[in-house]
């Protein structure tokens, strides 16, 4: 090797290392310490509670219980490309293979206790909260069974335009339920201000996260979505708690400076793209390198800012949480959804939209098409379709994911983009 | 008519109602369709519209697959593609009930895609016998009174719904007695035909299907009790779009004793008390209703009723018959078999439907397959 090949190499080295995102680091410790902690708990006096990633945490954070999130270790499971075998076990019980594969994967995990981390520590008790969708009633029904061990369901009735004030009266109402059966189970009593701390955490960090995910106005972007769908993990799983509150600090550091130093994700960002849905979790590398290689940079998406819970106006905590709950992006109609869209398309300023059509989740996926066609009508760029599923690869089919996305960007020129 | 030809038309019915559909306009009446056994049919009924099941049909889409995914279900797909190619114009509308995720997407798709004069939506909240949802429903079951209100541009008055909710117990009634009498007096019905003439109902007005209901029951009534050496099975899943399944069935020597099916059973459970007042009175029975496998709970639950069915009824098999993709029905069928075969000893068969690729053939060899095992040649 030449001299002058090896300073390039260094400097390519340097210039990577200027890019990488720091505290990805801060974060695996964060999300270790939380996993290693909550199964260490299994089979102590701690309460574990299995929750789902739209579900109210805050009373479980302020009830002391560990809550985990089968969906987070889903999508772990996924990246690591051992949601498959997982899957397979849920379908030689008699589950479908058209059943989400993060229900397919968790059940299959439960009965084999398979997985990266050996496994989710057994619940003592469940919280469903069908805000993102339907599926996960009936999934929380069969681990219901499985562990035997109760289950809480928290319904939030889907919301066409304005939240109706029986809508929030329901949520308000299953609040208080809730706190009740928490006390039963933990044997607790309710401390308001406790309570009100927790929730005012929660939505600190969610204010920080949305923070986080606006710095990606400026140009070029400090991070992609496929970096913010894998630092988003602690909002998922920990709001509520001061380390999340301090992690997001941190990280909003990081990126502000970013910003001011005009440090960018991608070596070079041409495109500015939104994807809508949730990541192909065993494909993000491979995507990644792709959409770097095309120099287009996912700038915004619509799965990580379903975290970004605004405050309510309200002198009361339980019905501001009761609001927040039942109005998240999944929960409303297609006109709120492509509201919503054109926003993120507007502030971000990007060149088009990618959307996986996810196999697994229809109440994510039915209505893309409409969508799709509402976000060209409203901002004049182009959105591409793709076909695939969150964690099941026996569904997806690279070379033409990535011929559809290639052909797609590379048409963005001629549909004036601005570069 | 002659109870044959009511029969047969019923079964004619089935197999095809949208000819009877579009008819039903002819003759004056305005027909609002419907999806789900939930509808309050009762508030469309009073006011002077005529509900209508839309339960699918076999055909090769064109127009839904720009619209819904391949993995949605097949009701789903083929009830909207006969919207969008103009061919259900006869409707002066649709009623979506939210059960599961495919109807609460397919109801915008739906609004934003056809230009049918009435649009209405009906939010049910999933914890259904539980006593913090059942504000929550009667409230949305006055909304939707309201809504049907405005479109017709009159109040609807209460003694108006008072008397639609009597004709539809008295459906139920009948209904009922009709399932038991197949029950208690073997071949006086057949499943089948029992059947469709209880399908055919979702397309005319009730009190027409109150009185061809009465029809059947005179007829079975005054029919002598035939024992019959045909083996004894129920029916469970969602909707059966077409009489095969049955008629297979039938022509593979099985009877249907009972079913466990949106379009069957699950559609007259229950009675609305007209002792209080309407609109709790609506929400009351769906809040009690043996519950589809959208919801979570109910007074009873499903499989446990499931499993009384199937002992009472005397089945020696269950068929399990769903849409492909429906996930609510998918997530069950593990846990229901394991029961029928634990606690009963009963086996059960898994049969999903796709009505754009239905295929009688391979229908017909799975059936046999499975009576084959349980008769244990
Ligand atoms: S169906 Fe969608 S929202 Fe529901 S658990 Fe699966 S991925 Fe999540
Ligand atoms: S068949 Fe299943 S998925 Fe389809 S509309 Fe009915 S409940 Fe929903």
């Amino acid at each position: 090797m030449s001299n002058g090949d090896e300073r390039r190499e260094e400097m390519e080295k340097e210039e990577k290392e200027r890019r990488r995102i720091k505290s990805g680091a801060a974060m695996r410790e964060l999300m270790t310490k939380y996993y290693m902690e909550a199964k260490a708990a299994e089979g102590t006096e701690r309460h574990i509670a299995w929750i789902t990633s739209g579900g109210p945490v805050e009373p479980l954070i302020a009830f002391d219980v560990i809550p985990v999130y089968p969906e987070n270790h889903g999508a772990m499971c996924g990246a690591a490309h051992m949601n498959v075998e997982l899957c397979e076990v849920a379908e030689s019980r008699g589950f479908s293979r058209d059943l989400c594969s993060y229900a397919r994967g968790d059940i299959g995990s439960a009965i084999t206790k398979g997985g990266p981390i050996g496994g989710l520590p057994r619940p003592t008790f469940l919280v469903a909260c069908n805000n993102i969708c339907n599926t996960v009633f009936k999934w929380y029904e069969e681990l219901s069974r499985f562990f035997d061990v109760p289950l809480f369901v928290f319904d939030t009735p889907f919301v066409r335009g304005e939240l109706p004030p029986h809508h929030l009266k329901y949520a308000r109402a299953q609040m208080e339920e809730y706190i009740s059966f928490l006390e039963r189970i933990t044997g607790r009593e309710y401390d308001e201000a406790h309570f009100v701390e927790v929730a005012a955490r929660s939505l600190t960090a969610s204010g920080l996260w949305a923070e986080i995910l606006a710095c990606n106005e400026s140009r070029p972007a400090p991070m992609t979505c496929f970096d913010a769908f894998i630092l988003m993990a602690p909002i998922v799983t920990l709001r509520g708690t001061q380390e999340v509150v301090d992690f997001y600090q941190g990280l909003l550091g990081e990126m502000r400076e970013r910003v001011e130093q005009g440090i960018g994700i991608l070596p070079s960002e041409k495109y500015r793209l939104l994807w809508d849905n949730i990541p192909v979790w065993y494909e993000m590398r491979n995507l990644g390198r792709l959409f770097m290689e095309l120099e287009a940079c996912l700038v915004a998406d619509t799965y990580t800012s379903a975290w970004t819970f605004q405050g309510v106006e309200t002198e009361d905590p339980l019905e501001a949480m009761a609001a927040i709950y039942t109005e998240v992006y999944l929960n409303i109609n297609l006109e709120r959804m492509a509201e919503k869209i054109e926003s993120l398309a507007r502030r971000f300023e990007v060149d088009g939209m990618v959307m996986h059509s996810n196999r697994s989740c229809k109440p994510y996926s039915l209505g893309q098409y409409d969508l799709a066609k509402e976000f060209t009508r409203r901002t004049g760029k182009p959105a591409l379709i793709i076909e695939a599923d969150h964690t099941d690869s026996r569904w997806y089919n690279r070379a033409e994911v990535e011929g559809r996305i290639r052909d797609f960007v590379e048409n963005l020129l001629g549909q004036g983009a601005t570069v | 008519m002659d109870i044959r030809t009511v029969v047969g038309e019923c079964l004619e019915m089935w197999r095809n109602p949208y000819p009877y559909l579009a008819r039903l306009r002819e003759e004056g009446e305005r027909p609002v369709a419907f999806f789900c056994s939930y509808t309050p049919e009762e508030i469309l009924h009073a006011a002077g519209l005529t509900p209508v099941r839309l339960m699918g049909a076999v055909r090769t889409i064109t127009h839904a697959d720009a619209h819904l995914q391949s993995y949605c279900c097949s009701l789903a797909r083929t009830d909207l593609d006969m919207a969008l190619a103009g061919e259900l114009d006869y409707l002066e509308g649709a009623v979506f009930v939210q059960t599961c995720d495919t109807m609460m997407r397919l109801s915008d798709i739906w609004r934003r895609n056809t230009s049918f004069p009435f649009h209405g939506d009906l939010v049910l909240p999933i914890r259904m016998g539980e006593e913090v949802s059942l504000p929550f429903l009667v409230e949305e079951i006055r909304i939707f009174r309201q809504k049907v209100e405005e479109f017709i541009g009159r109040s609807i008055w209460d003694d108006a719904l008072e008397e639609s909710i009597h004709v539809y117990n008295r459906n139920r009634r009948l209904a009922d007695r009709l399932y038991r009498l197949r029950r208690e007096k073997p071949g006086a019905r057949d499943g089948l035909t029992a059947t469709a003439c209880l399908v055919a109902g979702f397309w005319m007005r009730r009190e027409r299907h109150n009185e061809l209901l009465h029809q059947l029951l005179e007829d079975a009534e005054g029919r002598e009790a035939v024992e019959t050496d045909r083996l004894p099975l129920l029916v469970s899943g969602s909707v059966c779009a077409t009489p095969d399944l049955y008629e297979l069935l039938a022509e593979l020597d099985a009877e249907v004793v009972d079913d466990d099916l949106c379009c069957g059973h699950r559609y007259f459970d229950a009675y609305t008390d007209e002792s209080i007042s309407p609109e709790e009175a609506l929400a009351r029975r769906m809040w009690e209703r043996v519950n589809c496998p959208a919801k979570h709970q109910c007074l009873e639950n499903r499989a446990d009723r499931l499993m009384r069915q199937v002992g009472d009824s005397g089945a020696r098999g269950v068929v399990f018959f769903l849409q492909s993709f429906c996930e609510p029905h998918l997530f069950d069928i593990p846990y229901l078999r394991n029961r029928l075969q634990e606690e009963l000893g009963v086996p059960s068969l898994v049969l999903e439907s796709e009505l754009q690729s239905f295929s009688r053939g391979q229908l017909r060899t799975r059936l046999q397959a499975f009576l084959e095992t349980i008769r244990g040649v």
